[in-house]
């Protein structure tokens, strides 16, 4: 059974559809990322997962449990670790003293020391919280939602803000926890975070799944729309050519889905005519290109390509 | 027999529910004394108030009142202003901070049951008005030589009266708090709703019945509750109960339990 089924969810602030028919699954032990640029609606969409917030419409069930039953609150929230999108600490407290709290308010607890090591604050584990740097802060905030062993944990742009080190830091212990069975639902509007870490990537813009997929081949970008690029020599037009390609003039280049047929008949073409083509290469997207296109201003022209066209599961 | 193992079963989780509250109540303490410098100043004002007052004007009489001696108004007075301010102002501005520094959204997301966290936070507020509360009686009796209840039925008295009036005032605080819109307001717009109310209360004399600031304060819970906690302490011959003026302070808990309840936010509002 998925660990979350999301499906049809609605939700909207006054005229405003902050979730927009959202439907998503997210298997146990996976790593689930929600990529999207800010007011996405990611934070509203993890927020009614974690019973914060209700919902318009659309069914959802998180470990097999209705987020929006009250009744059945506790049971679910004992079984979820969950790291809000900003920062929130006691500042009187030391970090030992606040993960020793929280972790009496769950029913099996790690522990407090396991959880020390874990986030690396061994070295302040008996400092006051207020005396933390923010990245040290917000690895307290990381271990806060650990400290109850959740099946499922929910992290709000864990790395929002953290210097780079920082967040290889973060991603380490994410994918510690995804080793130790924990799914995670992620959310960031980091391209780079999604591709390194999660199993299942959603990008999400306005309020609607845009693509869905593994990060590799999200928004198709393992198929086809690959790009040759080459140069003639001054002799050669590109009429001479055995493929239809774009450009004028030397620099050219072509667009297919069938990179190494292409290739092939274009390799076999120069050394049967003895062509000297230079500066061959080949690229398809980068994820960010996907993602750019995918919730940016172009957004309407990539995805009336239909070689683009993501794989909406679920 | 399945009755009765359900109701061991609920028996057993009402006590760990209860443990829990215990436990958060520790916390909330620890979390409180931990900030030494503010616990100091939000424990030692009222006390400090009484004290300046006290050695200042405390042995004049007061001739519209028995003739007792100022400071034996004091007491009862400072008293009750304690029990309000742990109550109401802090309260007000200490759920504003967690609210809007996302403390409360955290617990709210965790299994710690809502009624546990209220209940502590409340149980907390209580115990530091408390505090305050028996710094004074000390300081009155020991400094001031003031006459503190002594028989059974007036100790009594007082201890229903401060506990009413504690819980009362924290349920306005909470609605108070629902009224407050960011973190930098809640100092400032608490402090002045309190101290007008204060003044326009006659917290610092004792007012003269018929005079326009006695007709004012008696709409307001301030004065009711001063004169009930005053009334456990003077009651030349009648009884230790001010039953009409705790009554009114007790609906106007009421009325901020309401508005508290119907206007409790968990998240963050930045406004
Ligand atoms: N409590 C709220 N009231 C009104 N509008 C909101 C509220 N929370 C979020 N929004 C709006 O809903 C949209 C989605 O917000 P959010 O879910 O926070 O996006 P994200 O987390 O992807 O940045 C945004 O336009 C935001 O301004
Ligand atoms: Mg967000």
């Amino acid at each position: 059974m998925p660990a979350v089924i999301v499906r049809g969810l609605v939700k909207s602030y006054g005229p405003l559809r902050a979730v927009d028919r959202v439907s998503f699954e997210v298997d146990a032990g996976e790593v689930f990322a929600l990529l999207g640029p800010n007011g996405a609606g990611k934070t509203t969409t993890i927020e009614i997962l974690e019973g914060f917030r209700n919902r318009d419409a659309g069914e959802v069930r998180v470990l097999g449990i209705d987020p929006g039953d009250r009744g059945s609150g506790r049971r679910l929230r004992s079984q979820l670790g969950v790291v809000l999108q900003e920062l929130a600490v006691e500042p009187f407290l030391s970090v030992r003293q606040v993960l020793e709290r929280n972790a009496g308010y769950y029913p099996a607890p790690r522990r407090v020391g396991e959880v020390i090591e874990l986030i690396g604050l061994a070295e302040k584990a008996d400092a006051k919280v207020k005396t933390l740097s923010g990245g040290q802060q917000r690895r307290l905030d990381v271990g806060l939602g650990i400290v109850g062993n959740p099946a499922l944990l929910f992290l709000d742009e864990p790395t929002t803000g953290l210097d780079p080190a920082g967040r290889r830091t973060s991603w380490e212990l994410v994918r510690r926890l995804a080793g130790e069975g924990t799914t995670v639902i992620l959310t960031t509007h980091y391209m780079e975070e999604a591709e390194a870490l999660a199993d299942q990537v959603a990008i999400i813009a306005s309020g609607k799944i845009v693509a869905h997929g593994p990060p590799a081949s999200l928004g198709g970008r393992d198929r086809g729309a690959a790009t040759i690029r080459f140069q003639l020599p001054d002799d050669v037009t590109p009429a001479d050519l055995p493929l239809a390609v774009d450009g004028d003039g030397r620099s050219v280049e072509l667009r297919t889905d069938r990179e190494l047929e292409a290739l092939y008949e274009l390799t076999k073409w120069a050394l049967e005519h003895e062509v000297r083509v230079t500066g061959l290469t080949v690229s398809r997207y980068t994820l960010e290109d996907v993602y750019l296109q995918l919730t940016g201003a172009d957004a309407d022209r990539f995805q009336s390509d239909p070689a683009l066209k993501a794989p909406i599961r679920g | 027999m399945s009755t009765r193992g359900e109701s061991t079963r609920e028996l057993r989780s009402a006590l760990s529910e209860l443990r829990l509250v215990v436990r958060q109540v520790g916390y909330e303490q620890l979390s409180f004394w931990l900030n030494p410098v503010g616990a100091i100043f939000t424990v030692g004002f009222s006390l400090l108030f009484l004290v300046m007052l006290g050695a200042s004007a405390g042995s004049s009489r007061i001739s519209y009142m028995h003739n007792i001696r100022l400071v034996q108004y004091y007491v009862p007075g400072f008293i009750a202003y304690g029990v309000m301010s742990a109550s109401f102002n802090n309260l007000a501005i200490s759920l504003v901070i967690r609210r809007e520094t996302g403390l409360l959204k955290r617990l709210r997301l965790s299994p710690l049951p809502t009624w546990t966290l209220l209940t502590s936070i409340l149980l907390s507020t209580l115990l530091i008005a408390f505090a305050q509360v028996v710094l004074m009686l000390a300081v009155g009796r020991w400094a001031f030589g003031v006459q503190l209840p002594s028989g059974a039925s007036d100790i009594v008295a007082l201890v229903v009266v401060l506990a009413l009036g504690g819980l009362s005032f924290a349920a306005l605080g909470s609605a108070m708090s629902t009224l407050i819109p960011n973190q930098q307001a809640a100092g400032p717009l608490t402090s002045t709703v309190f101290f007008v109310l204060l003044f326009l209360s006659g917290l610092w004399f004792p007012l003269k019945s018929g005079s326009t600031l006695a007709k004012i304060s008696t709409f307001f819970p301030i004065r009711h509750f001063i004169t009930a906690v005053l009334t456990a302490f003077e009651h030349p011959g009648d009884s230790a109960w001010a039953g009409h003026d705790l009554l009114i302070v007790v609906i106007w808990g009421a009325v901020g339990a309401a508005i508290a309840l119907r206007r409790f936010q968990w998240a963050p509002q930045h406004t």
